[in-house]
């Protein structure tokens, strides 16, 4: 039986005030356990990025709390939370986020640099299928191998957590599912806990763990007893 | 309906006020200098322009050595050339008649007595009278008796006429061929034989004045040398700025700059040759706007020179002797400056030949165009104009380009927005006037505001820092057309076409290519490839790259800047350093010149004073290549004025390694000269010529000079071996008579080009330096602000995946860090170079020699204010890394 890893607990957020307030979190809760693949499933205004940023430490809960492995974010001063996010995470985000002036190689050196038990660049080049581009520039690439550059750059730090936001996003489906296959590779083999977030129903079948949620709050919180290799995902 | 683009422009300025701030700031501040200074030019050209006509401004002077003759001043009037061939064999020719008639006469006395004498001797001897003392006495009878009628009988003789027309002829042609030479040469050299002369006919005024020793609080002791004019003078007037002319012959008016930096005003008492006179005037002669002593003067002293006003009765008065200078003016005026040179040179034949013939001699002469006193505030104050003109181009120039990399990467961060409005419809004529709006707007906006401040607080603030400096008549206020146009139209032209050419370029590219942000100009197949070094290095390395236009921009603000904190340092450096080592520049702690070698009982001039060394001393003028002599805004404009020192064996003062012809340090560097080189000297007003082969090099900065042993100078200028010019002495000589003494020259006066500009930039300079700093640093502050604006994204991407603020900052603050360092230290080295280019230009073009010179601690100065400048912007730049959101990578843009 795998431990609780992340704990969410009565979280809650809201933007603007008076009659502008919009709650956007309204009291979560789940707990995602070590090495799991974890989905978090809604429709556009759910509050699934409000929920990842808030997990990656760059956005604050007005209460509530998010733990991981025991240690509260609300403790955290500002260098804490660099700490925690250098120590503990890797971002792949659906636009990729490159360095646009640093070439593939350096960009997933971005990545290992953090890191205190970073994998071998090269090797997890390798494995993206990065080899021959390793010396182009972000812009040089096309979309999916852009987003390959972006989960490598993820997975050499090596994270406990690797957060997805909508990866697939901007991709077709051929690269969508070469990308989704990649992530559940990280999964495996590194055993890195991934919360991805996304509203495409599908993934859900490759996930451990699928978090529905609508308007704030958790509608359904399901574990994916038989779960499907990314590959043979349609959707 | 109006594009509503334009709405985007006030929220822009607002957004980025401090941006702009800085800009306008900037703006304000260049085109406000430059606005006051041509104000200033303006105004003060246009008073300064009036005084000729109003106050009789002359056309040139000439000194002669003794009053003129009423002759001599009617036929220089005429303009002409004397006939001095005519004069000169009409002279030869009596005199060689005298001469001629001397000798006949005794000769031919010689001859008749001779056959008087022989005669008696035959007649005694036949006679057998052998006696001598009786031949004697014979022979003393009959020269009596018959000498008369036998000299008488001989000049009646036709062989007598004959042989004395030969002589007279003999002797004539002997003149006319002696004169032929001598005018040959002479006519050549002054061109005095040339066709068709055409007279240059001139209205001539006497002007003449006295130089009398000053002592400005009365404590008995010299402060400075004092030019005496009469008050009622009808040439060369002054204007007042305070008081009046003088009335009594107890007052006295003197000049306003000097009076001010010897702190003397209306009412106070000064000394003048030994007579106390009150104050009762403050004045500007027309002709003396800068104090210079004379016209080979490096630069005006207005603390050890002053021009007075004195009545007539009370110039009377004076004993110093009477300067016999006379101004002319010619009939019709010109400003050509060729037609005046060819006045001028015509006018110097009629004077060379005039004085001939009328028995005098010139001691001076020159044309008003090449007056220093006159033309030296003019021209520095059109050229000070132009110089910061042409600064205040680069700099808006600099900021043109800033402008345009930050419209470059707006146009790179809204690429889509651009491509949809252009997919939209909107034309590319119209994206490029909505991007163009905001420079323009900046520029109009600092030019206007530019140039309020310039028409009136920088107006005044530069006229008087030329009141500071210069003799100036006082001066009224005129509107400049120059100003408005000059720093308002050409900026806007620069901003314009600058920003134009780069977003037309920039803007050039389809809709499509925006819309997939697809804006490289070239493709990059392969990025770079970079040595193994440390990830954060290459990091580092890769923002360089990015950013090498921004740097470029960087790289010609930082030589500019780092140009001017070398003039900032490096002229009171070289002012001090001339000052400091000025006694070193002396021979001696005082050089003496005297009138002559000889006092009134032609006694050689002698002292008791130990140290006291004879030397000798000849003004002669070495010959200027063609392109120092185009560039007349400094300087005489004549030839270089060398002084040829003649040094006693085992001289104390100046040591000669062994025979021959050595030169100041001064002069090898100034001319590039050196040992196994020839030179050719000349007199300045007499048809001689002096070649040398130079030994060696002597160490003296403190003029251009020639030295060699007293007796190699003797032979060659043709002088007695005991005349001399002077003496060197370590004391005091106080056992010569005053009125024997030309000139004493001590280490004061070598130090007073450092006192006089020391005190007319000294302040400026330090405030100077400080706008130095702030310049770079807003320079850099705008780039800086470009560098990190466009990797906002990357950076706000770094701070989520966990880097922290420091790294962050050493990622993006150190490449410029590096960057300006490296600039800064090049740049210092540029900017040296072209300073010591450009001052040597400038002293090639001056008399005398002057070396720019920078103390080391001063080097690193320059380069450490500019690094202070990025300091302060660096700290910035952290604050402003450290401010980036990280939601700025979260949210989704394409």
């Amino acid at each position: 039986m795998k431990e609780d890893f992340l704990q969410i607990s009565d979280l809650k957020k809201s933007f603007g005030s008076g009659e502008a307030k919009q709650d956007v979190l309204r009291g979560m809760d789940f707990t995602v356990k070590k090495g799991e693949f974890c989905v978090l499933l809604g429709p556009s205004g759910s509050g699934k990025s409000t929920l990842l940023n808030i997990i990656g430490g760059i956005d604050t809960p007005d209460s509530g709390y998010v733990s991981i492995n025991g240690d509260k974010l609300e403790d955290m001063s500002e260098k804490q939370l660099t700490m925690y996010r250098r120590r503990h995470l890797g971002y792949v985000f659906q636009m990729y986020n490159l360095i646009p002036n640093l070439n593939v190689k350096e960009n997933i050196e971005v990545g290992a640099y953090l890191s205190e038990k970073p994998l071998d660049v090269e090797e997890v080049i390798a494995t993206l299928g990065l080899g021959e581009h390793k010396h182009k520039y972000p812009n040089q690439l096309s979309g999916g191998q852009q987003q390959r550059v972006s989960i490598g750059r993820a997975v050499v730090k090596n994270p406990d957590i690797l957060m997805c936001d909508e990866p697939t996003g901007a991709l077709d489906y051929k690269t969508s599912k070469e990308i989704l296959a990649l992530i559940e590779d990280c999964n495996n083999k590194f055993g890195s806990t991934v919360i991805m977030v996304t509203h495409n129903e599908a993934i859900k079948y490759m996930a451990d763990h699928v978090i529905k949620l609508r308007d704030g709050v958790v509608r359904h919180n399901d574990i994916n007893e038989k779960k499907i290799p990314a590959a043979e995902l349609e959707w | 309906m109006k594009n509503p683009l334009i709405k985007r422009i006030p929220k822009e300025l607002v957004a980025e006020w401090h941006k702009y701030a800085v800009i306008v700031i900037f703006m304000v501040l260049m085109i406000g200098v430059v606005s006051g200074m041509y104000v200033g030019h303006d105004s003060l050209m246009a008073t300064i322009n009036a005084g000729p006509e109003e106050l009789n401004l002359e056309d040139g002077c000439f000194e002669l050595k003794k009053k003129a003759s009423q002759e001599l001043l009617d036929d220089l009037s005429k303009g002409d050339m004397a006939d001095v061939r005519s004069y000169f064999i009409d002279k030869g020719t009596k005199e060689a008649d005298e001469e001629v008639a001397k000798a006949i006469e005794e000769n031919l006395n010689e001859e008749v007595t001779k056959a008087i004498e022989d005669a008696v001797r035959e007649q005694c001897l036949a006679f057998g009278i052998t006696d001598e003392q009786m031949i004697r006495e014979q022979t003393d009878a009959a020269l009596e008796e018959k000498l008369e009628d036998a000299l008488e009988e001989a000049r009646g003789s036709e062989d007598f006429q004959k042989a004395v027309e030969e002589a007279y002829s003999e002797a004539h042609e002997e003149v006319v061929k002696a004169v032929d030479e001598e005018w040959d040469e002479t006519a050549k050299r002054y061109e005095l034989d040339e066709e068709g002369f055409v007279p240059v006919p001139i209205k001539i005024y006497e002007h003449f004045y006295r130089e009398e020793a000053e002592d400005n609080d009365n404590d008995g002791n010299r402060d400075a040398t004092v030019r005496i004019f009469k008050s009622d003078s009808a040439i060369d007037k002054a204007a007042f700025i305070e008081g009046r002319a003088p009335e009594t012959d107890s007052e006295i008016a003197i000049d306003r700059m000097h009076a001010s930096n010897a702190g003397a005003g209306i009412g106070d008492s000064i000394s003048i040759g030994g007579r106390k006179y009150e104050i009762v005037g403050l004045l500007s002669y027309v002709n003396y706007l800068t104090l210079h002593e004379s016209n080979t003067d490096l630069m005006f002293d207005s603390f050890g020179f002053d021009v007075a006003m004195l009545t007539p009765s009370g110039f009377d008065r004076l004993s110093s002797r009477v300067h016999y200078e006379y101004s002319y003016k010619y009939p019709e005026k010109t400003d050509d400056k060729i037609e005046l040179a060819d006045r001028g040179n015509r006018l110097l034949k009629a004077l060379i030949t005039q004085t001939l013939v009328h028995d005098n001699e010139i001691e001076d002469f020159l044309p008003e165009y090449l007056r220093q006193a006159s033309n030296f505030a003019p021209s520095d104050i059109d050229g000070d104009s132009t110089t910061t003109a042409v600064l205040c181009y680069v700099l808006i120039a600099v900021i043109a380009f800033i402008f345009a990399i930050t419209i470059n990467n707006t146009i790179e961060k809204e690429a889509s927005v651009i491509g949809t409005l252009r997919a939209s419809g909107y034309s590319r004529s119209e994206l490029v006037v909505h991007y163009m709006t905001m420079p323009v707007i900046v520029t109009l906006f600092g030019a206007l505001l530019g140039n309020v401040l310039g028409y009136t607080a920088f107006r005044n603030l530069m006229m008087s820092l030329y009141y500071e400096s210069y003799s100036l008549p006082p001066c009224g206020f005129v509107w400049s057309r120059t100003a408005l146009v000059k720093t308002t139209i050409i900026p806007l032209i620069l901003m314009f076409f600058i920003n134009l050419i780069v977003i037309v370029k920039k803007l050039q590219l389809s809709p499509l290519r925006f819309l997939r942000h697809d804006l490289a100009t070239k493709k990059r197949s392969k990025a770079m490839r970079l040595p193994s070094w440390s990830f954060l290095s290459r990091f580092r390395l890769r923002i360089l790259f990015q950013n090498i236009p921004n740097y470029i921009v960087l790289a010609f603000g930082v030589i500019f800047i780092e140009l001017m904190m070398c003039f900032a340092f490096g002229l009171p450096d070289s002012l001090n350093n001339y000052g400091d080592k000025a006694s070193e520049m002396m021979f001696a702690e005082y050089q003496y010149m005297l009138m002559s070698s000889r006092d009134s009982d032609n006694e050689v001039i002698e002292t008791s004073e130990e140290t006291a060394e004879r030397f000798s001393a000849k003004t002669l003028l070495f010959p200027r290549n063609n392109d120092a002599k185009k560039m007349r805004a400094f300087g005489s404009g004549k030839d270089e004025s060398v002084t040829v020192y003649g040094i006693a064996d085992d001289s104390s003062y100046v040591s000669l390694a062994s025979e021959g012809t050595y030169i100041s340090s001064a002069f090898s560097e100034k001319y590039g000269l050196g040992a196994g080189d020839g030179i050719s000297l000349h007199e300045e007003y007499e048809n001689k010529s002096y070649d040398f082969t130079i030994a060696g090099v002597v160490d003296y900065d403190g003029a251009v000079a020639v030295f060699m042993d007293r007796k190699s100078f003797g032979e060659r200028f043709d002088m007695d071996e005991d005349e001399f010019s002077g003496y060197f002495s370590q004391n005091e000589i106080k056992d010569i008579d005053e009125e024997y003494i030309a000139t004493v020259i001590t280490s004061d006066d070598m130090a007073k080009v450092t006192v006089q500009l020391m005190h007319s930039f000294g302040s400026v300079i330090d405030v100077f330096k400080y706008v130095l700093v702030v310049l770079a640093a807003a320079l850099i502050y705008l780039l800086a602000k470009i560098i990190i604006e466009r990797n906002e994204h990357s950076i706000s991407m770094v701070k989520i995946l966990g880097f922290l603020n420091g790294e962050i900052g050493s990622l993006y603050i150190r490449p410029t860090a590096v960057v300006v360092t490296l600039f800064a230290v090049a740049g210092f080295a540029a900017g040296y170079g072209l300073m010591l280019y450009l001052f040597k230009v400038i002293m090639l073009s001056m008399d005398g020699y002057f070396r720019f010179f920078m103390k080391p601690v001063s080097m690193v100065l320059s380069v450490v204010y500019l690094l202070i400048g990025y300091a302060l912007v660096s700290v910035i730049d952290y604050f402003r890394i450290k401010k980036i959101p990280m939601d700025v990578a979260l949210k989704n843009v394409e």
